[in-house]
């Protein structure tokens, strides 16, 4: 199988080359889509006519001198993303006969470079989830134990990657959704600083805070990618339009001298002790490498979890109001009236935790709860934004875990549900300061994946790619793969 | 401790109806997600102002033209009720 495990940059070299078709690498990732997904269900649509014949016209591009380093690479998308044509689900109910009649702009742009869509992937519904197993389609299953999660929300981008279904996804990150299970499952994911990349056509959970990234095998195939996914677009108000360097030339520098910041909350009680040695080894590395390790502190770390389950929420229920039975997405049967229609479509289009989530939100929003609960974390917001920003003008970068434990055996009913928001306690501060950061592997504990979490400055992605790079220069942690023998169905 | 009653009013606004089944334990839930919230009382945030986007800039506007983006059949396409170019409701007016 040529496509196998293989990164984004190995495969472009045989593309140039000719050693390799896009239609080889195409057929391939739907025999292994084919004998995996049942398992895995990752994968939610498989476009196989369609993606065939996107290889084809990808191998005659070729033929006809078109050299775009991403030309006939396969890749999936996170069912977040509009795809024209192609059922759009947001992994619920509510939209599970959603065809839209547009793409994102990450789509286009993807598709611009060249890329070839396979289908879409597995999510928690409305990206509200660490587990993946809020999606309406079923839970998704960590390629490296199948009785575990693959993290959330951008879970089933994260165990395809995993899987070598396809050598790249997309994902999209408003408290940690592509780095926590990028952490989970052995990969590299970047959430980019909040503006980066366009949210056009990608499914709206909380505005302030959504950002669309790559997740891949290598922080090289991520900084690839991102060159073809960030940039100004006039669909997106808050898409910045600051030039985008290219990722890709300048991950050869050396990080000798780099100041690398330990938040010691990060290694706080919150965080598993196998997972904090398997980290602080990786920090290590980077010391190996000429960097100076600095002690930090971010002392509104745990403040973060209660601020941004106000504040996502919050701008959740405003966002889902728009289903509402009436132009898109789940109508219940025979309503009564216009009330009935609305309630029973709302009631029965949602799954538990989006309800709970916009429950919450509608409280916090509401006249009497306002001052006390958005207001005030809006204000804390700021507090957290400006601790980060604070240390980031003493350090390069922020280095800590990505999350708190490995892996989670699945319908684990223990944690409760705040249980649960607090395995987002590393990464929500970046989304709340609208930082770009980066998950490596670093390690194993127990058969299980560890991640390393790097902070960067705003707009700092070249910097984050280029250390993760440096890192995996080093280590071989990104290179080593689940087993999947037997799992099949 | 926010009570049941106020639970079934937030989902009301919310336009999301809460069964008697599982009123109990949505409102424990609840309770549970504001008691984290409590943690927001111990941050001083006297003069600070409100950070609703986390690049602290404003906007960017496009010039106001009319643009055609999406094909109006394909959106309607998606409708679960409609006729001609109109979306159907249930009768609203008697």
């Amino acid at each position: 199988m040529p496509g196998q495990f293989e990164t984004i940059s190995s495969l472009a070299r045989q593309l140039a080359k000719g050693s390799v078709s896009s239609r080889e690498l195409v057929e391939d990732a739907i025999a292994r889509t084919e004998t995996f997904n049942p398992v895995l269900n990752a994968v939610i649509s498989l476009n196989k006519e369609s993606a065939l014949a996107a290889a084809d016209l990808a191998d005659q591009a070729r033929v006809d001198g078109s050299t775009s380093p991403l030309l006939g690479i396969p890749i999936l998308h996170k069912d977040i993303f509009c795809t024209r044509g192609v059922k759009t689900s947001c992994a619920s109910k509510m939209l599970a006969d959603f065809i839209p009649p547009y793409n994102a702009t990450v789509v286009d742009k993807l598709q611009e470079a060249g890329m070839v869509s396979l289908g879409k992937c597995n999510m928690d519904e409305f990206a509200m989830g660490s587990s993946n197993e809020t999606s309406f389609f079923g839970a998704v299953k960590n390629p490296w134990d199948v009785h575990r999660v693959p993290g959330g929300s951008s879970g089933g981008s994260a165990a395809a990657v995993a899987a070598g279904l396809a050598p790249m996804a997309t994902g999209t990150d408003t408290g940690g959704s592509i780095r926590q299970p990028a952490a989970l499952c052995g990969i590299t994911g970047l959430k980019p600083t909040y503006g980066r990349v366009s949210r056009y056509g990608m499914i709206a959970f909380a505005s302030s805070m959504d950002q669309a990234g790559p997740m891949a095998r290598t922080a090289e195939d991520c900084a690839l990618v991102l060159n073809a996914m960030a940039g100004h677009d006039p669909l997106d108000s808050t898409c910045s339009d600051l030039a985008v360097p290219d990722y890709s030339a300048v991950l050869d520098q050396s990080i000798k001298g780099l100041r690398v910041g330990l938040p010691k909350e990060f290694f706080s009680s919150h965080l598993n002790d196998a997972v904090a040695k398997t980290v602080t080894a990786a920090i290590k590395e980077l010391e190996a490498a000429g960097a100076k390790i600095v002690d930090v502190s971010l002392p509104s770390t745990d403040l973060g979890v209660s601020t941004y389950y106000v504040i996502a929420p919050a701008e959740a229920s405003a966002n889902l109001s728009r289903y509402d039975g009436v132009r898109y997405g789940y109508r219940c049967d025979s309503p009564s009236d216009l009330q009935d229609l609305y309630l029973r479509s709302r009631t029965e289009g949602f799954g538990e935790e989006v309800k709970r989530r916009i429950l919450i939100g509608a409280f916090t929003l509401s006249a009497a709860s306002y001052d006390q609960y958005f207001m005030k974390a809006q204000q804390v917001r700021r507090l957290i934004a400006e601790e980060y920003q604070a240390v980031l003008k003493d350090v390069d970068v922020i280095a800590g875990p990505s999350a708190p434990n490995t892996a989670f055996v699945l319908n684990d009913d223990s944690k409760s549900v705040t249980d649960m928001y607090m395995e987002d306690v590393f990464t929500i501060g970046a989304n709340l300061a609208g930082l770009p950061a980066i998950s490596v592997p670093a390690g194993f504990v127990d058969g299980l994946p560890v991640g390393m979490q790097l902070i960067g400055t705003r707009f700092g992605e070249a910097q984050l790619l280029n250390i993760a790079h440096q890192f995996q220069r080093r280590t071989d942690w990104h290179s080593l793969t689940p087993n999947l023998e037997g799992l099949t169905r | 401790m926010t009570d049941a009653a106020t639970v079934r009013d937030v989902a009301a606004l919310a336009r999301l109806t809460i069964s008697d089944q599982d009123i109990e334990n949505v409102t424990v839930e609840f309770n549970q997600t504001l008691e984290l919230f409590d943690a927001l009382g111990t941050a001083d945030t006297t003069d600070v102002s409100p950070m609703i986007n986390p690049l602290d800039t404003a906007q960017r506007l496009r010039p106001d033209n009319i643009e055609t983006l999406v094909d109006r059949e394909g959106l309607m396409q998606n409708a679960p009720a409609s006729e001609e170019d109109y979306f159907l409701v249930p009768r609203v007016l008697d």
